[in-house]
């Protein structure tokens, strides 16, 4: 028989066996195909150029997280499929078959594997390529009519990133092979040796990976200026090797240390279920870590989905604060300006406030301004009155200085101690900030301080003093009209500047946030879902090494829900410890998050957690369901 | 179990196969076994001896005949009755060994207590007991892998004695065993049996094996021929057994 004939056999007679693997596989072509498709649809050319950029943007960036997703994924899938094969096809050895011959074998089996799974997702993601961006479009609350166009070029570019990822694996299943000695294809099928290991290398690992893991939360959650790119960067790194150096150091430590307290052992019943998970740990912690690391990604992306919706909303909340502003040299356009809006619709709020514009060649700040803008408390307390803002801090002192700041998306200056500004030689400390619209919309443009009454007046023959003059209209269908009435007002003259800022409340401009929210969303299901996938394959596939050891404690008269409560716990333990590894360690990353967006995220985190910890528990069934059913604890029928 | 009778069975038949193409695998065995028996079935390949064991250890069930065992007759007894009397009366000895490759030998002599219930000392004490008794103590923490194969067959006889059982039933125990370690095991039971601390019920091919037993029930084409009993000395006794090993002719050897 011809390699290739043996080898359609084999992919025939166990496809039942690798459709787990072909799905995953499937699924992870699927949404990057689907990704794809959005580049080259017409879908958010719609949201404006300025939106399509940054969606495009986006998109490139979850592409490249997918593709090194996709590595990784393939990576696992294949590594599995080799060891499993290599116990089966070890056999030909003894049909004499050489090294090379098993591995061009082994190379076909796993060519027809991976175009199967290619074929699978790429005809699964055309069919939900429409729905998928439905999907997106809902979630980003935007309404956008969908053509479903299929396009080449996304299928080509998908299919190219996958076979040179795949390819590249298979090779190395291949080099590995031939490499194999005898001995070692053989005793691939020999198993369980070596289940206890010793205690100082596991409590060398244990220290090593808490050491690690600490100092990996103590950098994300560090305050920085620059440097926290690279300490988030570097906080990823340990935080990934601290937890697999936990999961193979201290986690595996606990449980032999119960196991050697025989009393608690024997009393409890624990034998079963604490021996399987100390057999299991030392085989999957490489998984166990990964899952944990995987749904780590999950859950900061869904803190990150939920935190951008309400940064969202509270950004366009933020901005309409005031319908218009004027900035004027002028200081008596008030009443001039309320006839004009009046004309059309009542004045829900209004506040005027002067302030002092300074050239940037006399401030230095940490964050570089092109315009920086200076108000007296006074003058704060004033526009605060009359808006009903609150005003949560008290004057600034004669060498201190208050931020008046606006609502980040995401800012890597995190760093809050100990700012100083300098203004015309004279440093200033700066004592807080506020994130209070006083300024609405002008004070997402500039950087806008409070100083001490005493201080402005001596800071203001430096610069230029400006009146801003704020309306929120009562009658936002007037808009356009008083926007036409206002323009009467604009003026760039020697001795008059005035500038008219509208608010459009049905402006789009910042709708791309929306769409970020949704591919936060879409990357927590596919982290999430690759998580539940990879523990599911790893039980089912260990609940048939397991179906033996099952076998005899039935053939000793072992209850069937004594064996039930057994396999319950010992999947318990893989789902229950990956989870709180997970949630310990999103305080860290959703904190770190929390510190860019400059807000508390501790309730999205727990209901982050919560959404995890739910999908999980349905995962959890699933695989207990299919570790009874393929280790045979359901049926004991035939013993013997 | 009552009246010194640990089993008994009545006519037992039992049939393989569909309706029109029926085996008859027993063909109407009558056998008691008393508290303190230690009884060994041989007959050649096919003889009905694995089904023979295998429905007294309830693992399988009679076409007719009736198998009483702790006074019940297990054919009208539930799986859930039937796995509670496997837990709680019978002990079992395989061929393989059977101990669980991811515990320590101590945890699987402890296993059977543990997951009754008992108390964890109580589990501590007992395990080191028989380890004591079968000479296993210096290989408690040990796992199977590190074992010999007649160490293993040992701890396995201490996993099926710790909850002193009615009746013990080895299947071919020796079979994967070489002389020396056969023999090591065969002693122990024959002492444990001697102390009157077990009933057991041994299937073997080999004569050197049954000559352990006290009595030797010779099965031939689902029927027992003939029951050998022991005298005073287990060499005589061996060569009798090959007498009539040798009577019967048919393969004998190991199935």
């Amino acid at each position: 028989m011809g390699m290739i004939r043996l080898a359609i056999l084999n992919f025939k007679s166990g496809f039942k066996n690798y459709l787990s693997l072909v799905m995953s596989l499937a699924f992870t072509v699927l949404v990057f195909l689907d990704f794809q498709n959005i580049l080259y649809s017409d879908a958010f050319e719609v949201l404006g150029t300025r939106n399509w950029e940054y969606v495009k943007l986006l998109i490139q960036t979850t592409s490249f997280v997918l593709g090194c997703f996709m590595v990784f994924f393939i990576w696992y899938s294949t590594n599995v499929f080799l060891t499993r094969r290599k116990k089966e096809i070890g056999i030909y050895v003894f049909m004499g078959l050489s090294n090379q011959k098993i591995g061009r074998l082994y190379l076909i089996e796993i060519t027809l594997i991976g175009f199967s799974a290619l074929g699978m997702g790429l005809v699964l993601g055309m069919l939900v390529s429409g729905l998928f961006q439905m999907i997106l479009l809902a979630i980003s609350d935007l309404t956008v009519e969908i053509r479903f166009r299929p396009a080449l070029r996304p299928v080509l570019v998908t299919g190219a990133v996958y076979l040179a990822i795949y390819m590249v694996f298979a090779g190395k299943g291949y080099v590995n092979i031939v490499r194999s000695s005898v001995l070692g294809m053989i005793s691939a099928a020999k198993q369980n040796e070596y289940v206890r290991q010793k205690y100082q290398i596991l409590l060398i690992k244990a220290v090593l990976g808490i050491g690690i893991l600490a100092y990996g939360y103590g950098l994300a959650m560090k305050e920085g200026s620059v440097s926290v790119i690279g300490n988030v960067f570097a906080a990823v790194i340990l935080v990934t090797v601290g937890v697999y150096l936990l999961f193979g150091g201290m986690i595996p430590l606990i449980f032999q240390i119960l196991a050697g307290r025989k009393s608690f052992l024997y009393g409890g019943g624990h034998t079963l279920w604490i021996n399987s998970v100390i057999f299991r740990m030392k085989k999957n912690y490489r998984t166990y870590a990964m899952v944990s690391v995987l749904m780590l990604c999950s859950v900061t992306a869904l803190a990150m989905g939920f935190a951008m919706k309400g940064r969202y909303e509270n950004i366009v909340q933020f901005e309409n604060t005031y319908t218009f502003q004027l900035l004027s040299s002028r200081n008596d356009l008030d009443q001039q300006a309320r006839d004009l809006i009046e004309k059309e619709s009542p004045i829900a709020v209004s506040s005027r406030i002067p302030i002092l514009s300074l050239d940037q060649s006399l401030v230095k700040a940490r964050e570089n301004y092109s315009k920086y803008a200076f108000t007296s408390y006074s003058h704060l307390r004033q526009l605060a009155l009359d808006t009903g803002m609150e005003l949560n801090f008290s004057e600034p002192g004669e060498d201190e200085i208050f931020k008046i700041s606006h609502l980040y998306l995401l800012s890597l200056i995190t760093e809050q101690d100990n700012v100083k500004i300098e203004i015309n030689g004279k440093a200033y400390q700066q004592t807080g900030d506020s994130d209070v619209p006083y300024l609405g919309y002008l004070q997402e443009y500039m950087s806008f301080y409070v100083l001490n009454d005493k201080e402005y007046e001596k800071l203001r023959s430096l610069g230029e003093e400006l009146m801003a003059y704020n309306y929120r209209i009562g009658d936002q269908k007037c808009f356009a009209k008083i926007r036409e009435n206002l323009d009467v007002l604009v003026q760039n003259t020697e001795e008059n500047h005035t500038a008219r800022v509208a608010i459009d409340p049905e402006s789009n401009e910042i709708d791309w946030i929306k769409v970020l929210y949704s591919i936060c969303i879409f990357m927590f299901l596919v982290f999430i879902l690759a998580s539940g996938s990879i523990l599911f394959m790893k039980v089912y596939n260990d609940a048939f090494e397991e179906k033996e050891r099952y076998r005899i404690l039935q053939k000793i008269g072992t209850d069937k829900k004594v064996l039930r409560r057994a396999a319950a716990m010992e999947l318990l333990a893989a789902y229950g410890v990956s989870f709180l590894v997970m949630g310990i360690s999103s305080l860290f990353s959703v904190g770190a998050l929390g510190k860019m967006m400059f807000t508390n995220l501790i309730g999205v985190n727990l209901i982050s957690v919560l959404v995890v910890f739910v999908i999980l528990a349905v995962w959890y069934c699933l695989s207990l369901w299919a570790y009874e059913r393929n280790a045979g604890i359901d049926s004991c029928k035939t013993m013997y | 179990m009552k009246n010194n009778k640990v089993a008994e069975i009545r006519k037992l038949v039992k049939d393989y196969g569909v309706k029109g193409f029926q085996t008859k695998v027993l063909k109407g065995i009558d056998l008691t076994i008393l508290k303190n028996d230690f009884i060994a079935v041989m007959g050649p390949s096919g003889s009905g001896k694995t089904t023979l064991l295998n429905i007294l250890s309830t693992i399988d069930k009679p076409t007719q005949g009736t198998v009483m065992l702790d006074g019940q007759d297990i054919a009208k007894m539930s799986n859930k009755a039937l796995s509670g009397l496997r837990r709680d009366k019978i002990g079992f000895i395989f061929q393989e060994y059977n101990l669980l490759d991811t515990m320590t030998l101590q945890d699987n002599i402890a296993l059977p207590l543990s997951l009754g219930g008992v108390s964890g000392r109580e589990c501590i004490r007992r395990a080191q007991e028989f380890a004591e008794m079968f000479g296993l103590k210096e290989h408690l923490q040990k796992y199977p892998y590190q074992l010999s194969g007649g160490q293993k067959q040992r701890g396995a006889a201490c996993r099926a004695l710790i909850t002193e059982p009615e009746i013990i039933f080895a299947d071919e125990p020796t079979g994967a065993l070489d002389s020396k370690a056969g023999r090591e095991l065969l002693e122990c039971l024959k002492r444990v049996h001697e102390d009157g601390q077990a009933t057991i019920l041994m299937v073997t091919h080999d004569p050197f094996c049954a000559s352990y037993a006290r009595d030797v029930y010779m099965l031939s084409d689902g029927q027992i021929l003939c029951r050998i009993s022991r005298g005073a000395d287990r060499k005589e006794f061996y060569d009798r057994i090959i007498d009539v090993q040798t009577s019967m002719g048919g393969d004998f050897s190991w199935e």
